[in-house]
């Protein structure tokens, strides 16, 4: 549920406080801001359809999908598990999505689809075209839970911190990071089990999301590090809905072995 | 929802697309392939659009052929619904081989007998020569 009007009224008070004590506090700011779509208790309302996160900056991949800016890294930890694993030739090592397996979190964020979001007071739920990637997060200040199997999208618990929905995911399993494997087989990028995530989701102006990833996985690297990026709405694509991605419907090449035409 | 041709001309052609997530798994980026032929069958599902082509040879021997595009999701987006290849139609395909040498590959765009290209690939294959 999206309700501006009340605070239109709002952000003008803010502005002409702010402008009225002088605080250097650009007046284009606090009209984008008043202008985000909000929940009817005044929450930021990220519901609604939009493009994958994508880089602001840095490298591209030679594809569609958002990649990771190797100049945002941590150092690697000295003696820690191993960032960069070489292909084995097996492609359930190498490319185990080409037999329908996740591509679990942060690297399934990142495919080149389109990406519902669905809020109420409670959760916020993430689904992602590409493998219908379904991630419920709930904001209502629980903990992660306990005893949990390792798991390919993590435990995520969010909470806000003003008009930024802080989101932190625990509890994955070993995987890939990303899909940089495809533009440099050298650097297959996985991270470990210690894998921790930190989002940071708020609306930059009224079209537009700013989603912050911040990856802390201390068995790889000396430190968290952090990367922006931006999901641009789409209202069009809202429209249409999300579509159905059935991976295990018709996988006629799983593994590079292809039924006879 | 009403078909929306997508005329390759427009696309850019520098677009660096490069590799699916299974595209490298599954087709070789070094041996692209043209064919032209009948289509004989639609599968419009997931994870990948397949279409069927008999490609008839100069002796008059026909190879049987298996092209994936898009999900149908990432095809829908782009206004190519399951209309717009048929059985019966005569396209060329343009795309890259099964690693596996089989009859399979890439569709990356299929153009028509009056000269229309769509653009039938995954949103992360790499794209065939771009030249008609």
């Amino acid at each position: 549920m999206r309700s501006f009007g009340p605070f239109l009224g709002a952000g003008a008070a803010v502005l002409a406080a702010a402008l009225f004590t002088g605080l250097l506090v650009p007046a284009r700011v606090h009209a984008q801001n008043a202008k985000i779509p909000r929940t009817s208790d005044g929450k930021p309302d990220f519901s609604g359809t939009f493009e994958w996160p994508k880089s602001i900056g840095g490298p591209t991949c030679k594809c569609s999908a958002t990649i990771f800016d190797k100049s945002k890294f941590a150092p690697l930890k000295a003696g820690g598990e191993p960032f960069f694993e070489p292909r084995t030739g097996d492609p359930q090592h190498d490319e185990p999505r080409s037999f329908c397996m996740p591509a679990g979190f942060p690297s399934g964020m990142l495919s080149a689809n389109a990406v519902q979001m669905v809020q109420n007071k409670n959760y916020l739920v993430i689904v992602h075209e590409f493998q219908r990637m379904t991630r419920i997060i709930p904001m209502d200040g629980r903990p992660h839970r306990e005893g949990l199997e390792p798991m390919f999208y993590g435990d995520p618990v969010g909470h806000w911190e003003g008009d930024t929905l802080v989101v932190e995911t625990t509890n994955f399993k070993r995987w890939g990071l990303d899909d940089y494997y495809y533009t440099d087989p050298k650097e297959y990028r996985m991270h470990s089990e210690a894998l921790r995530t930190i989002e940071h989701i708020k609306w930059k102006d009224a079209s537009t999301v700013s989603y912050q990833l911040t990856i802390d996985d201390p068995k790889v690297f000396a430190g968290a590090w952090t990367q922006d990026f931006e999901m641009k709405a789409r209202p069009d694509w809202d429209k249409m809905g999300l579509f159905e991605y059935i991976c295990e419907e018709n996988n006629r090449c799983p593994g590079g072995k292809c039924k006879e035409p | 929802m009403k078909p929306a041709w997508f005329l390759f001309a427009a696309l850019p052609l520098a677009l660096p697309l490069a590799a699916h997530h299974s595209f490298n798994a599954e087709y070789d980026d070094t041996k692209p392939v043209t064919v032209t032929g009948t289509v004989t069958k639609v599968e419009w599902q997931n994870p990948h659009i397949w279409f069927f082509v008999d490609a008839k040879g100069t002796d008059g021997t026909v190879t049987h052929w298996a092209f994936s595009g898009g999900a149908p999701g990432q095809l829908m987006r782009r206004g190519i619904n399951k209309d717009v290849i048929q059985p019966g139609m005569t396209i060329v395909v343009r795309g890259f081989r099964a690693k596996d040498g089989s009859n399979n590959g890439t569709g990356g765009t299929v153009t028509f007998p009056d000269g229309r290209m769509v653009f039938t690939a995954g949103a992360e294959d790499k794209l065939p020569e771009t030249k008609k």
